[in-house]
């Protein structure tokens, strides 16, 4: 595991040192972060974008006697780091001036240790042929035999981010992250100039992971092509999806997104309180209704663990040297807890569920998703599913999201949708979309497959945040059914 | 050190000399941003952000890799440089790539875009100017959210063909909520204002608009989803638009064919009452951005829809030279962990006629006026440009010419082009809204009457307790 090196670690210290001396410093932070990455695009036979990366900064985050200061710097040296130290305290004096009341912060127990990705094989230590070889070979194959594929990509991300944790309560952390994702696409058109998409292994941006290269050998790219090519071209003379009220089965990475979109994000505690009103808005599930409100049938399930191996959301401890650990959201549909920070926690009388993440050096922790998961049910395979189901719509893979401003009017359209009828997969229908009211959708689940269906996703663009920040969060979950969901089609 | 724009360029040529390689693009940029953000009637997050970011383009022949750094000294520079080198030497080539920019002697037109004061704000300004904002909200018994946001961005690009680039700009940003509930959800009203210069922000007017909207959204009626003639302000439209141009206007989405604009130049696309253009050299206080994109080029006012009619795209250098076009200088600038690519930054919708939101309103028999929109996606046919998303911060029934009742969010899902192409009526004044994705940019717009705009569901239903 690398470190900061001798220099900045004795900057880092005297930063961490100078703070402990403020008489109004209450508590301080100084994250040292170094990064690596890679970004591999091709399209259509041709390397759209070939590009590494490396960053390097330190962020101090101080809470003074009533409210909080961040600064930052990428010079790593010691005049540097003091002179960051001193800015972002000069910062949280100024905003004193108009705090009504202290920030409520409890102390926390210093945490001391490391944490690293299980990686097998290093992805930076793959030569570069092999890694472009690896998208062009699927890219060329998705275009073959019909003229109607007109475009294809395939892409690949890596990031290693080495993350060092100073606080003034005496945690000191080391974390080394390997991210990865990876995913392709095609477009076919028909005669009349309208594009479709089918897409591996799931949305936009592909499913990411912290693990090694050995991921993308998992994923098969080659041996998905000719199923998404089928698909994109048997959506173009599909008919439109029914509207109606309509049984409705989603596939496991669409109930990823659904659970992303509809519990994740208003479990954040600091979006129920209101701290995120300028970028994103507030939620409905507000600290009322802890212990309280059905937010789901008793098969729902919804935990937040940053300890899922290989998870996007996983790691050791969060920003702010809380330890990872499993919380449940929803326990057997009843909403019983929040994404939380120490500070926000405190607010509710409770303990941190250990959430503070920061996208960069230079940015604030907020609180973030982890992974956050459906628990598997008993309901046996996708197409144990289907086949007890007598008449539906089955969807797949997301092609567009939104959801409002408290997160109970959501709408998601989808790349490809199956009508079902008495227990079989009938006809292609395309460009499905399916919308409701959060909690009375989750009400409606009645099934929710078993173990051997349960996928852990990986998202790596989720942004909160002002400026926003963007993050890596995970999803697991198994297929599962709704009853009585409003589906239609943006035809 | 505070960096400005000439000391980046400095520090690329210097680079560029050192490295030693032929072919070799820089593109620097250092911007120093201070933060206040507030929400829940408090100043919770007050932050300093530096954001240094040099990128490196190295090719050889038509191999063309790229490297980015965090670091802005030359010893840096010149490893980067280093590193796409290598990595050049290994990949395929680029189809089209044209080579890094020339020499231009020709002048950059010099948009005005940069305020002193605004550059060297300070946290204790930027707290005793958001001190009254909290007060006023507070005094209305609503709670306050928003971010007032000081930054000075250094720009420069130069290549080893001897392009050499650099800019200076400023924003002050002021975005404003009063809210019936901090988080809950309930009445709300916005207020905003972009400007190079904070001396111009108008907080206390546009703080003012927040509480009056938030105050006359209280106890909103219920409105069935349907058709609705609907009246938006701008910041409801801007970001209709920033959604239009991220899959309409930019060259790969055309040669990939899911833009709408694909094979349809000089085809009416929309209403003969529509003029969309990239306006990025706007001299006007609407106006911001470089004059120059990431390559260096000189960034081009383009015409992109003229009276409906879809008329021209954006190219950046490469995309440019494979469709036989000139460059309009719509490379995107890289940020961490985004690939930069082609893009509009500055579009502009209209002016209209109308003297104001008023005379919109009256000619709306039974309609909606709509303040914002929230979590807009327009990715659901992008060829037609079908688009969702939901009122926010101020949504009200219009009746016989007069706003009547606040009424509850709303979803609409409906094709934009097919939208505009029922729009009659645009004020003549117009706004700047930020974009979400940039601090560098913004959308122009005025409010917009649309007619027979489809709405597919409503929110704000209160959950139901367990038993």
């Amino acid at each position: 595991m690398t470190d900061p090196g001798p220099t900045a670690e004795a900057a880092l210290q005297a930063a961490l040192g100078w703070l402990r001396k403020q008489s109004d410093v209450r508590y301080a932070e100084v994250r040292f972060v170094e990064g690596a990455g890679e970004h591999l695009r091709v399209r259509d036979g041709r390397p759209e974008q070939v590009a590494t990366e490396a960053t390097r900064g330190v962020g101090i985050r101080v809470l003074g006697a009533k409210a909080w200061g961040f600064a930052c710097t990428a010079d790593t040296s010691e005049g540097e780091l003091l002179a960051a130290a001193a800015r972002a305290l000069s910062i949280a004096r100024a905003s004193a001036q108009i705090a009504r009341a202290p920030v409520l912060f409890p102390e926390q127990a210093p945490a001391r240790g490391t944490y690293e990705t299980r990686v097998a094989a290093d992805p930076f230590a793959i030569a570069l042929e092999t890694k472009l070889g690896a998208l062009d070979s699927p890219v060329r194959a998705l275009r073959a035999g019909d003229p109607r594929l007109v475009s294809a990509e395939a892409w690949m991300d890596w990031t290693r981010q080495t993350k060092r944790l100073l606080t003034t309560e005496g945690t000191d952390v080391t974390q080394r992250f390997t991210f990865g994702s990876c995913g392709m696409h095609v477009f076919a058109r028909g005669d009349d100039g309208v594009s479709q998409r089918r897409s591996y292994p799931c949305w936009q941006g592909g499913d990411g992971f912290q693990a090694g290269w050995e991921r993308v050998g998992a994923l098969d790219l080659d041996g998905n092509v000719d199923r998404i090519k089928d698909e994109a071209l048997a959506l173009l003379r599909a008919p439109a999806c029914p509207a109606g009220t309509r049984t409705l089965l989603l596939e496991s990475s669409q109930v990823g997104l659904q659970i992303h979109e509809s519990c994740g994000h208003p479990t954040e505690l600091d979006r129920a309180m209101g701290s995120e009103i300028s970028l994103a808005g507030g939620s409905f599930l507000q600290p009322g209704l802890l212990g309280k409100l059905r937010y789901g049938s008793p098969l729902v399930t919804l935990v937040a663990d940053a300890t899922s191996d290989g998870g996007n959301g996983t790691f050791g401890w969060d920003d702010e040297g809380v330890p990872a650990g499993k919380h449940a959201l929803v326990e057997g549909g009843l909403f019983v807890d929040y994404l939380s920070s120490r500070e926000t926690a405190a607010a509710l009388g409770r303990g941190s569920t250990g959430t503070m993440r920061a996208e960069a050096w230079n940015r604030a922790p907020i609180i973030r998703m982890v992974n956050v998961s459906l628990e598997p049910g008993v309901a046996g395979t996708l197409e144990d599913l289907v086949a007890d189901t007598a008449d539906g719509i089955l969807v797949a893979t997301d092609r567009s999201w939104s959801i409002d401003d408290i997160r109970l009017n959501f709408q998601f359209s989808c790349e490809i949708a199956w009508e079902i009828r008495r227990g079989k997969r009938t006809r292609i229908v395309r460009n499905p979309f399916y919308t409701g009211i959060t909690p009375r959708f989750w009400n409606s689940c009645d099934a929710v497959c078993g173990p051997s269906e349960w996928r852990l996703w990986g998202i790596t663009s989720c942004g909160k945040g002002d400026p926003m920040q963007v993050m890596h969060v995970g999803h697991g979950a198994s297929p599962a059914r709704f009853r009585d969901v409003t589906v239609g089609s943006t035809s | 050190m505070t960096w400005r724009g000439a000391d980046l360029l400095t520090l690329c040529q210097d680079a560029l000399r050192a490295a030693g390689e032929a072919e070799v693009e820089i593109y620097a940029r250092m911007a120093e941003r201070g933060c206040a953000r507030f929400a829940m009637g408090e100043l919770g997050q007050h932050m300093q952000l530096s954001e240094p970011y040099a990128v490196v383009r190295v090719a050889h022949g038509q191999r063309v890799a790229e490297a980015a750094t965090s670091r802005l000294d030359r010893e840096t520079l010149v490893r980067t440089i280093g590193d796409a080198a290598r990595a050049a030497k290994h990949i395929p080539e680029v189809e089209g790539f044209p080579g890094f920019a020339e020499k231009d002697d020709v002048p950059l037109e010099a948009a005005p875009r940069f305020a002193e004061a605004t550059a060297r704000a300070t946290p204790e300004e930027r707290v005793e100017r958001l001190t009254p904002v909290l007060q006023a909200i507070r005094a209305a018994g609503m709670v306050s959210a928003g971010m007032l946001e000081t930054s000075h961005a250094a720009l420069a690009v130069a290549t080893t063909r001897g392009c050499a680039r650099s800019h200076d700009g400023t924003i002050a940003s002021f975005r404003v909520w009063a809210l019936e509930t901090a988080g809950a959800g309930g009445a709300a009203g916005y207020g905003g204002q972009l400007h190079r210069d904070i001396h111009a922000l108008r907080l206390a007017d546009e703080t003012e608009r927040a509480i009056r909207v938030c105050r006359t959204s209280r106890d909103p009626a219920s409105l069935d989803a349907g058709t609705y003639d609907v009246v938006m302000e701008p910041e409801a439209a801007t970001e209709l638009l920033e959604w239009l141009a991220m899959i309409a206007f930019a060259a790969p989405e055309v040669e990939q064919g899911t833009s709408p604009l694909a094979g349809r130049l000089g085809e009416r696309i929309t209403g003969e009452n529509i003029d969309l253009v990239e306006n990025p050299l706007d001299p006007s206080e609407l106006g911001f951005g470089a004059p120059f994109d990431r390559e260096g080029t000189r960034r081009q006012r383009v015409a992109l829809v003229e009276r409906g009619v879809a008329r021209a795209v954006l190219y950046d250098r490469t995309y440019a030279a494979r469709a036989g076009a000139t460059s309009s200088g719509s490379a995107l600038a890289p940020a961490p962990g985004s690939p930069g690519g082609v893009g509009a930054t500055s579009v502009a919708l209209g002016p209209g006629t109308a003297s104001s939101v008023d005379e919109l309103l009256a000619d709306v028999d039974r309609g909606l006026y709509i303040c914002r929109l929230h979590y807009v996606n327009g990715l659901l046919e992008p060829r037609r440009a079908v688009m969702t998303g939901l009122t926010r911060d101020g949504c009200f029934l219009v009746e016989r010419g007069k706003i009547a009742r606040p009424v509850g969010n709303l979803r609409f899902t409906d094709s934009l082009l097919e939208g505009l192409a029922r729009c009659d009526g645009m004020t003549r004044t117009r706004r700047a809204v930020p974009t979400w994705w940039s601090d560098t940019g913004a959308f122009v717009s005025p409010a917009i009457r649309m007619r027979a705009f489809r709405f597919n569901g409503k929110s704000q239903e209160r959950p139901s307790l367990a038993p």
